[in-house]
């Protein structure tokens, strides 16, 4: 991820979006309640987007049905103008490692047994890249995310939460992706940490043809990374736009109970929220959670 | 829960048939036939034949099965090869010894085990690292051999109890229980220790989880949170190890039977293997998988009423 | 999504290889040499022995051990150790069978199992099935059918095992295939049977092993026992439980010969047992949570205590030699505590020196990172600090009494009567055997001293109180038929049940979503005003602070960096660290507009144990200098009532903004 390429190809390539979710519907289990329910959404080339709600509401779901970790009930994923809805493993191949993701928690998401290294080249053997180059690309890709020339030699232990988020992170660029899926990428992590890594995400697709899916719980991180949101509730999206407009002038309830529900560190501030919180709450018809 | 019932009570069946169709194909692949046992050396290769026939040994080994399955349906479970006597009766007249000893060496090993299991991983330690120890070691004696150390010391040198042999309750219960000491001794000897382990882990992990520091912070006096809490935390994996040892004591129990003279159903096993009593055989191991069955079906029960989680649903 | 500070209370062992696991244990080398050394001794034996296994001599028989026959002989003359040794390889080596069989069948079954849920239906069945067969029954009419072939015998039990085993691996299987690593690898497009052979058979392979050692010393035990009973290798050829068998017979005329037949056999089983315990990583147990021994009177702890270079430890000792009678007179109805020192015993400090003052109807807020001795400070107050912490030095005094001198009859009467607890997984922190109502009850029970009716009134009241809005349908409910945010008020519940006066709560907001972490915030807000009840509140949200708490104290690596009133602490920082973690927070920023950067403090919270005489914030501070390494003392804050802990304070007031400059692009170590 050193080198900015220019990327666009052919005029269709601009236009078709990176990632299309139409009417992402899954439920879990045969009789289960649908745990995403008619979801749709579209992530543009370069793009951040952020998705957001609060536990149950579906997002985990949604990131692991674009990587195909979980059967789809009905609607489709596009990925790059191709339908990855229901690819089978050896399809899912052909990717390239276009499409690749960073998991919540850092301790579970690298193999305790195997060094680094492997894990960051592992998606570089199953696309076929010979082994020098190999070497010369999870150098760089350490490289980019801050950790020093021989780390690929270290296990997994050997390294701090945050350091660990950086592993992730750099395994997740070392094919070169155009999509990156964040599933509470930065959550697990302490306050000076969550900035690191948030820092060095933004750093990373600057000048770079790379768009996230930003999975969180937490606003704020949304609203630092993302340009467009989509506010989930219950399998749903309540409302979606631009992070900015969003932010400033909510129009579902719900999205301004969960922005007046987030606490700030600014005693005044926050009792402005609480207040706004409490009426919400007494005009609400239905009682939030 | 109607639907569960059923559902386990066909498991159960399908259980049944599965183990005496094994019994049954490996008494058909065993170079013995019915004949051959019953008659004895003396006899003619044409008179063991027509003995085979008679039984239907030579019919197919499906049909032979069901035959064998609707006879056991009727209560007839066949006559022994050896003595000709009918194998139901001898079985029912075995099994009270071994109920007996299976109960008993239960009981005494898990009143000695939960107590050093729980001593262990209360007072931790020095005293968790001896019991540990201790059991480890106890854990690995052969059965047998604690057995005749035992009757060495108190048959041969101490004279206090019987060596061997058995009294039916009936007729002396004074002299049943003495017969019985030293088999359930040599069997909590070797038993208690597994289940030592089993409580001292179980035992660990309830201490260790969230709630303990809830029930102390708002007081909760010690022998509460140790025998309350974490005991009913602990109960069901031990439950289960519980349960595990009375199925081994109940099937397994040929050895102590063996070496201590027992007249209970693991004797009759022995015997009936050493003799190619085939039918007994058959039916030894359709009483056993019976008895293992009941238990865990019991067990499982059991499971339903004790664990909330499993109660709700 | 939550962040688990608790996990970190339990430090890792270093994991170590296997092989290193055995060499540093005398218990393993022993078991290894012993079994090695027989398997090598036994096949060596006809160039060392002096007397065949079968040749007899009619004029020794049941000897004891002499020089002639080492371990004596049997009844017809034969020498016993020729006879033991030459019995061992054949026993060991066609044991070895069984458990190859078993893992063999069992590990790619439970794989696939693992891996496949449409397999891992019929699997389960299947192991249940054979699980339910009785084992030796079926081996007994196994050698009906085969005769006493060892192999075939052992073959059969290796089969036999398939369901135990499968119970022992499937859970660990599926826990593994659960891993992210696991999805990671699917990420990267490997083959999902060759991920399971990757990063899942490999993280198994202790299990693995452990099992078949425990299964090679039973194997050893089955096959005695059936030579014992007379279905082993026919005789003359030595057998271990045959030779047992034999001796049994003759124990009358000679006991001697039971001690070395059995003995080896014996030995050889412990052998196996043990090497499998040092493998499994040996049986140690996590010490409980709660210590359960009798408090040794802390007088005396306090007097152990390890000198300690920290000038605050001098201080304690100095005020634990007072009496516990000179409590200051403001005390009443405050919590205060002086220059707390926590320590692991034989290990390193955890908490240098804190000191907090909380008064009647106030909420104190504790935050920093994890890792910097929050929740071990809150514990302590209680006497709530887990076996193998304790208090070095320092006091807590609370209504003319130094909980840190009380005896466990004291702490006893404290605990919920005037202090409550309450802790961060609501859902765990109650028993799951136990419904709400009897949890809520038995307490009320005894904090009230009431009838069991009258307990059941005020639980319900109490949980009425917390705002439940069915309390009769929670009070039958079990903990884990309620969601998170009701656990957490019914945890407030059983705290109130005492009417305690001052309530510690170790991050209650942490694990819920923000939409109840405002109603949980809100319902403390208001028993504070109710009940006249004082709060610590130990978090690491910024922004619950500026919600709720009057005071605050930062704490970063065992210390208190910063403390003072919130509005000044949280707008007029004047600590570093303050300041870095204000403007590392997105909270804090009200308008994205123009703001592309959070501040980076790079690296993390030193360890305790690693920690300098000098401030302790030095390596991550970037207004560090050469003065920052001398011990720092707290100082009166500028700004309000408070202080600071830091040697540059009066230059690096107001420059919080400079935290946000970026030090190098992920360039941080
Ligand atoms: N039982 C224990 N034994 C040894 N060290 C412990 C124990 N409990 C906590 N610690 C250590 O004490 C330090 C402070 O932990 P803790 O109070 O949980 O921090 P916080 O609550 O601020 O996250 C950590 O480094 C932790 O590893
Ligand atoms: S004392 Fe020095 S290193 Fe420590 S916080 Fe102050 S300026 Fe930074
Ligand atoms: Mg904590």
């Amino acid at each position: 991820m050193s080198t900015v390429e220019p990327v666009v190809t052919s005029p269709d390539a601009a236009a078709t979006p990176l990632l299309e979710v139409r009417n992402l519907s899954i439920r879990y289990g045969r009789k289960g309640p649908l745990a995403v329910d008619d979801v749709s959404f579209t992530i543009g080339r370069g793009e951040t987007l952020g998705l957001i709600g609060e536990s149950g509401s579906g997002k985990t779901t949604i990131g692991r049905a674009i990587l195909g970790l979980v059967p789809v009930t009905s609607g489709r994923i596009i990925f790059e103008g191709r339908d990855i809805t229901r690819l089978s493993a050896a399809d899912r191949r052909t990717l390239q490692g276009d499409l690749r993701a960073v998991f919540q928690d850092p301790f579970s998401s690298l193999d305790p047994r195997k060094p680094i290294g492997d894990a960051l080249s592992a998606p570089l053997r199953v696309a076929g890249v010979p082994r020098a180059d190999r070497t010369f690309r999870v150098q760089a890709a350490l490289d980019s995310v801050g950790l020093a020339p021989g780390s690929e030699e270290r296990y997994p232990r050997q390294f701090s939460g945050g350091q660990r988020q950086r592993v992730a992170i750099a395994r997740a660029l070392v094919t070169d992706p155009r999509l990156v899926v964040c599933d509470e990428a930065v959550s697990a992590l302490d306050l000076s940490t969550q900035a690191q890594v948030l820092n060095l995400l933004s750093d990373l697709r600057a000048g770079a043809d790379l768009g996230y899916l930003f999975i969180a719980h937490d606003m704020a991180v949304v609203e630092f990374l993302a340009q467009r949101v989509v506010v989930l509730n219950r399998g749903r999206v309540v409302e979606q736009g631009e992070t900015r407009e969003v932010m400033r002038n909510p129009q579902a309830h719900y999205t301004r109970v969960l922005m007046a529900a987030s606490p700030v560190p600014d005693p005044d501030e926050q009792a402005r929220r609480r207040q706004a919180w409490q009426q919400l709450k007494a005009s609400a018809s239905a009682p939030v959670a | 829960m109607l639907f569960f019932v059923l559902k386990r009570i066909a498991w159960a069946i399908l259980t049944l048939l599965i183990a005496s169709w094994i019994a049954f194909v490996l008494v058909h692949l065993s170079g013995s036939t019915p004949g051959g046992v019953a008659l004895g050396q003396s006899a003619t290769r044409e008179q063991v034949i027509a003995y085979n026939e008679s039984v239907g040994w030579y019919a197919p080994w499906l049909q032979q099965y069901f035959a064998w399955v609707g006879q056991v349906l009727q209560g007839n479970l066949g006559v022994s090869l050896i003595d000709g006597r009918p194998i139901g009766p001898d079985i029912a007249k075995r099994l009270p010894v071994t109920a007996a000893l299976a109960v008993l060496g239960t009981l005494v090993s898990a009143v000695i085990g939960i107590t050093m299991g729980v001593v262990a991983a209360v007072r931790g330690g020095a005293i968790d690292r001896g019991i540990t120890a201790f059991s480890g070691i106890l854990l690995s004696l052969p059965a047998f051999w604690v057995g005749v150390l035992l009757v060495y010391v108190f048959a041969v040198q101490l004279r206090l109890l019987p060596a061997t042999g058995f009294v039916p309750f009936a007729v002396d219960p004074q002299a049943w229980a003495r017969s019985l000491v030293l088999p359930v001794l040599t069997i909590a000897i070797t038993s208690a220790a597994g289940l030592a382990r089993q409580t001292r882990a179980s035992m660990g992990e309830a201490l260790t989880q969230e709630h303990m520091r809830t029930l102390r912070a708002v007081g909760t006096p010690t022998w509460r949170i140790v025998y309350i809490h974490a005991l009913r935390g602990a109960s069901l994996p031990i439950l289960a190890s519980v349960a595990i040892q009375f199925i081994i004591l109940f099937g397994g129990s040929v050895i102590i039977e063996v070496l201590f003279a027992l007249p209970g159903i693991g004797q009759a096993m022995q015997s009936a293997v050493g003799s190619a009593d085939l039918p007994f055989v058959q039916a030894l191991v359709l009483v056993a998988t019976l008895v293992v069955v009941v238990v865990n079906l019991a067990l499982e029960f059991l499971n339903r009423v004790l664990d909330p989680k499993l109660r709700a649903s | 999504m939550t962040v688990d500070t608790t996990s970190i209370l339990r430090i890792r062992k270093p994991q170590r290889r296997l092989g290193g696991r055995v060499l540093r244990s005398p218990a393993a080398m022993l078991s290894l040499v012993w079994l090695v050394g027989l398997v090598l001794a036994s096949l060596t034996s006809p160039l060392w022995l002096r007397y065949g296994p079968l040749e007899q001599d009619l004029s020794a028989v049941l000897q004891g051990p002499s020089w002639a026959h080492l371990l004596g002989t049997d009844e017809l003359g034969r020498d016993l150790l020729s006879r033991i040794v030459t019995a061992a390889a054949p026993t060991l080596l066609i044991a070895v069978i069984t458990p190859i069989v078993a893992v063999l069948v069992t590990v790619p079954i439970t794989l696939w199992a693992a891996r496949y849920a449409r397999a891992e239906g019929f699997v389960n069945r299947l192991s249940e099935i054979v699980l339910s067969l009785p084992g030796t029954v079926i081996i007994l009419a196994f050698i009906a059918a085969v005769g006493t072939n060892m192999p075939l015998v052992m073959i059969a039990f290796g089969l036999l095992l398939f369901g135990a085993l499968y119970r022992v691996f499937f859970g660990q299987a599926k826990s593994l295939h659960q891993q992210l690593y696991v999805e990671a690898a699917a990420v990267d497009g490997v083959k999902p049977m060759t991920a399971s052979m990757c990063h899942v058979l490999p993280n198994m392979s202790t299990t693995v092993i452990v099992q078949f050692v425990l299964l090679f010393g039973a194997a050893i035990g089955l096959q005695a026992g059936l030579a014992f009973i007379g279905l082993g290798p026919q005789p003359p050829e030595p057998t271990w439980g045959g030779m047992v068998q034999t001796a049994s017979k003759f124990i009358f005329q000679q006991p001697w010969m039971m001690i070395p037949t059995g003995g080896v056999l014996a030995l050889t089983i412990i052998a196996a047992n043990s090497l499998a315990d040092v493998l499994a990583g040996g049986s140690a147990m996590p010490p409980s949570l709660v210590s359960l021994k009798r408090r040794k009177t802390p007088a005396d702890a306090a007097a152990t205590a390890p000198e300690s270079g920290t000038p605050s430890a001098s201080t304690g000792r100095a005020q634990a030699a007072a009496s516990a009678g000179d409590v200051p007179a403001d005390a009443d109805g405050a919590l205060v505590v002086q220059d707390l020192v926590i320590g692991v015993d034989d290990g390193p400090e955890l908490v240098s020196g804190v000191s907090l003052r909380v008064g009647r109807g106030r909420v104190l807020g504790l935050v920093g990172e994890s890792g910097c001795g929050k929740s071990v400070t809150s514990y302590a107050m209680l006497g709530l600090l887990a076996p193998g912490l304790s208090v070095r030095s320092g006091r807590i005094l609370w209504n003319g009494t130094d909980l840190v001198r009380a005896d466990e009859k004291t702490l006893q009467r404290v605990r919920g009567h005037e202090i409550a607890f309450i802790s961060q997984e609501p859902t765990r922190a109650l028993d799951p055997m136990f419904t709400v109502g009897w949890q809520l009850a038995a307490s009320v029970k005894r904090l009230r001293g009431v009838g069991g009716r009258e307990a059941r009134r005020i639980a319900l009241q109490l949980l009425t109180d917390v705002g439940i809005v069915d309390p009769p349908r929670v009070l039958t409910s079990y903990p884990h038929q309620i969601s998170g945010g009701m656990a957490q008020r019914v945890a407030i519940a059983l705290a109130l049940s005492g009417r305690p006066k001052l309530l510690i709560a170790d991050e209650p907001t942490t694990a819920l979503d923000v939409t109840v972490q405002a109603e949980i915030l809100g319902l403390l807000r208001g028993l504070i005003a109710e009940r006249d009840m004082s709060i610590i509140l130990v978090t690491h949200d910024l922004g619950v602070v500026a919600d709720l708490c009057d005071d605050v104290s930062v704490m970063y690596a065992g210390q208190i960096v910063e403390s003072g009133a919130v509005r000044d602490v949280l707008v007029r920082p004047e600590h570093p660290y303050t300041m870095a973690l204000l403007a590392a927070d997105p909270h804090a920023i009200l308008d994205f507009e123009g703001t592309t950067r959070l501040a980076s403090i790079p690296g993390q919270v030193p360890l305790p144990g690693s920690w300098t005489s000098g401030c302790r914030f030095a390596q991550r501070c970037r207004f560090a200098s050469d003065e920052c390494t001398a011990a720092i003392p707290l100082q009166p804050r500028v700004q309000g009532d408070g202080g600071v802990r830091c040697i540059r304070r009066d230059d690096v007031r107001g420059r919080q903004e400079e935290w946000r400059r970026p030090v190098a692009v992920g360039g941080e170590r």
